[in-house]
């Protein structure tokens, strides 16, 4: 497609201001790259990247682009780990950095805030008020509100506990591909019953419109106890989350573990002793004191009637901040020293260890690559298994990056549809369609397609992600 | 030791190679901060264009050499990128970015094969 550039800054700029709109390379290239271990080809990068400041810019901009039929791209921070956030074909990026106002409304028991918050912001900001922002991504910092609830991720095992961050949403403005502004839901804390359009764009990963305010409950700050459990081997933790639920226990709201590998990287990097085998830590929530306490001696004494080589409640804060930053430091420390290409299985729970087994086995195994490590950890609780390929080194070309990076995702959305799973966290779309399409009947992607060229007719939004484009 | 051009630019390449886009660093950054969050005026942004000029991806021009000299070289990156990415010195692969520019080593596509 042949766009003169020059014209279309200029077009561009009368919508949003000549200050917000970029055609040079060099900005295009650094909101095109993402995650994504490989590197961006000429196709992946934008005519413009644009910062509007509210709906109504962009409703103009999209109005725009369908009339000159020019694809948009919305950016939050491009954290996404399976490829949502690369432009798969040349378009305009829209970030939505500058629409991060937050506006507390404790008297009506709910906040409204822009897309382009960072949650760190966030979080901040509702502490002030004793509130709790029910989602807590590893990309915390810099990722965005918007880019959130597009996806509807939490992280951890808050889904289990909490629910989605999706179940706190009251409503939204958003612009439709084709540039109408609309509202939805309610400024009641209670949600609409029935065929409330809040819940179509939730988790609709940027396809069905630009998500510019969202309305979203507040929810007061619980007391907190936390759980350290060791373990002999990493499928003494599964066998215990399996019980856990068997025994209909409400799940903690983080219940994270780190295999016998990753609990030593962890533990050393932290400064506390070398654990004899893997590590489980769990944060248990409640809304009163007591509440909490009791709570956690009760999770403690199911936690010692399985088979843990140690249980107990940390009470000292600073020493919970050093077990529990041992999660973090276990994933830096391969970051530093090689490569990783990480999965998420989230199999059914019953059927936890059996997955754990097949996932070892594939990425000791690999096609594309011989000499890698195994090693896991993640939100078991959920339950989510994070099985990572190891490299040691970061000398590695574009094309093996490329091949293991997809042999470590069709491998492990094997074991999603084995074991009755989907993933938790990372969306459906962008490099997540061929599961998609391998996990449910033929018609449930039909309807995707149906429902994204109903309202967006031209396929102006997102271009490529509903299309599993690389 | 003699150190040959190619080789500090051969250097610099792998280590700003290294960065994996994760954006963590981009909040701290005075510049970031000024501009109302543009990434390329981030120290992510100036590693990924350090990089695409390197690799002959971009060629040096007024906006390469605007967001690359944007870096106050203030070194709050660094404590992120150690505390939570990397471990890449950033602000310094920054600082030999702009030197290797400043000498005029560095020219985008008229040095492909860097």
């Amino acid at each position: 497609m042949d766009v003169d550039i020059k014209k279309l800054a200029k077009d561009l700029s009368k919508i949003m201001g000549k200050e917000h709109v970029f055609t040079d390379k060099p900005t295009s290239v650094v909101y095109a790259k993402d995650t994504m271990p490989w590197d961006l080809e000429e196709r992946n990068i934008p005519y413009a990247v644009v910062r509007p400041g509210n709906a109504q810019e962009i409703s103009k901009l999209l109005q725009y682009a369908n009339e000159k039929l020019i694809p948009v791209h919305t950016h939050g921070s491009g954290t996404s780990l399976v490829g949502l956030a690369r432009p798969k074909t040349n378009c305009i990026v829209l970030d939505t950095a500058r629409m991060k106002d937050i506006r507390v409304y404790p008297e009506r028991g709910y906040f409204e805030a822009g897309p382009g918050i960072h949650l760190a912001q966030l979080r901040k900001e509702l502490g002030k008020y004793n509130a709790l922002l029910p989602v807590f991504p590893g990309s915390e910092l810099v990722a965005t509100l918007g880019g959130t609830i597009a996806v509807n991720t939490s992280a951890h095992g808050v889904d289990a506990a909490l629910g989605k961050p999706g179940d706190f949403i009251l409503g939204f403005e958003l612009v439709l591909p084709t540039g109408e502004i609309i509202t939805t839901g309610t400024e009641s804390t209670r949600r609409p019953a029935g065929i409330d359009p809040t819940k179509f764009f939730i988790g609709s990963e940027g396809l069905l419109g630009v998500l510019t305010l969202l309305r979203m409950r507040l929810i007061p700050l619980p007391y907190f106890q936390h759980i350290v459990a060791s373990y002999r081997t990493t499928e003494d933790i599964l066998d215990t989350v399996m019980e856990m639920y068997k025994q209909r226990i409400f799940p903690p709201l983080f219940f994270e573990y780190l295999d016998e590998m990753a609990a030593k990287i962890g533990y050393e990097a932290v400064g506390l002793a070398e654990p004899e085998g893997a590590v489980a830590m769990m944060r248990i929530h409640s809304w009163s004191k007591a509440g909490c306490e009791e709570r956690a001696g009760d999770f403690l004494k199911f936690l010692q009637g399985g088979s843990p080589t140690e249980a107990r409640i940390v009470t000292d804060l600073h020493e919970w901040n050093k077990i529990w930053s041992s999660r973090a430091e276990a994933g830096n420390y391969m970051y530093r020293l090689g490569m990783t290409f990480g999965s998420e299985i989230s199999p059914r729970v019953d059927k936890l260890r059996e997955a754990f087994r097949d996932a070892k086995s594939f990425i000791l195994n690999l096609d594309s690559y011989q000499g890698n490590e195994f090693i896991s950890f993640g939100h078991i609780g959920a339950p989510t298994i994070h099985a990572y390929a190891f490299l040691r080194t970061k000398d590695i070309p574009n094309d093996v990056k490329k091949a293991v990076a997809l042999e470590m995702r069709e491998k492990s959305e094997d074991l999603n549809i084995k074991y009755g799973g989907c993933g938790g966290e990372w969306g459906l779309t962008a490099q997540r369609v061929s599961f998609l399409k391998k996990k449910y009947e033929k018609e449930v992607y039909e309807v995707l397609v149906k429902i994204k060229k109903a309202l967006d007719p031209n396929d102006i939004l997102n271009r490529g992600n509903l299309q599993g484009w690389m | 030791m003699d150190v040959t051009r190619e080789e500090i630019m051969d250097t610099l390449l792998r280590e700003v190679g290294k960065c994996r886009a994760c954006r963590f660093c981009v909040d701290v950054c005075p510049a970031y901060q000024a501009t109302e969050g543009i990434e390329s005026m981030s120290p992510y942004g100036r590693l990924q264009i350090l990089k695409y000029l390197l690799n002959g991806t971009l060629d040096e021009d007024d906006p390469s050499v605007y967001c690359l000299y944007s870096c106050l070289q203030c070194g709050r990156c660094d404590l992120l990128c150690q505390a939570k990415g990397q471990n890449l010195e950033v602000s310094n692969l920054i600082r030999l970015g702009k030197y290797l520019l400043s000498q005029g080593l560095v020219k985008g596509k008229r040095n492909e094969k860097v």
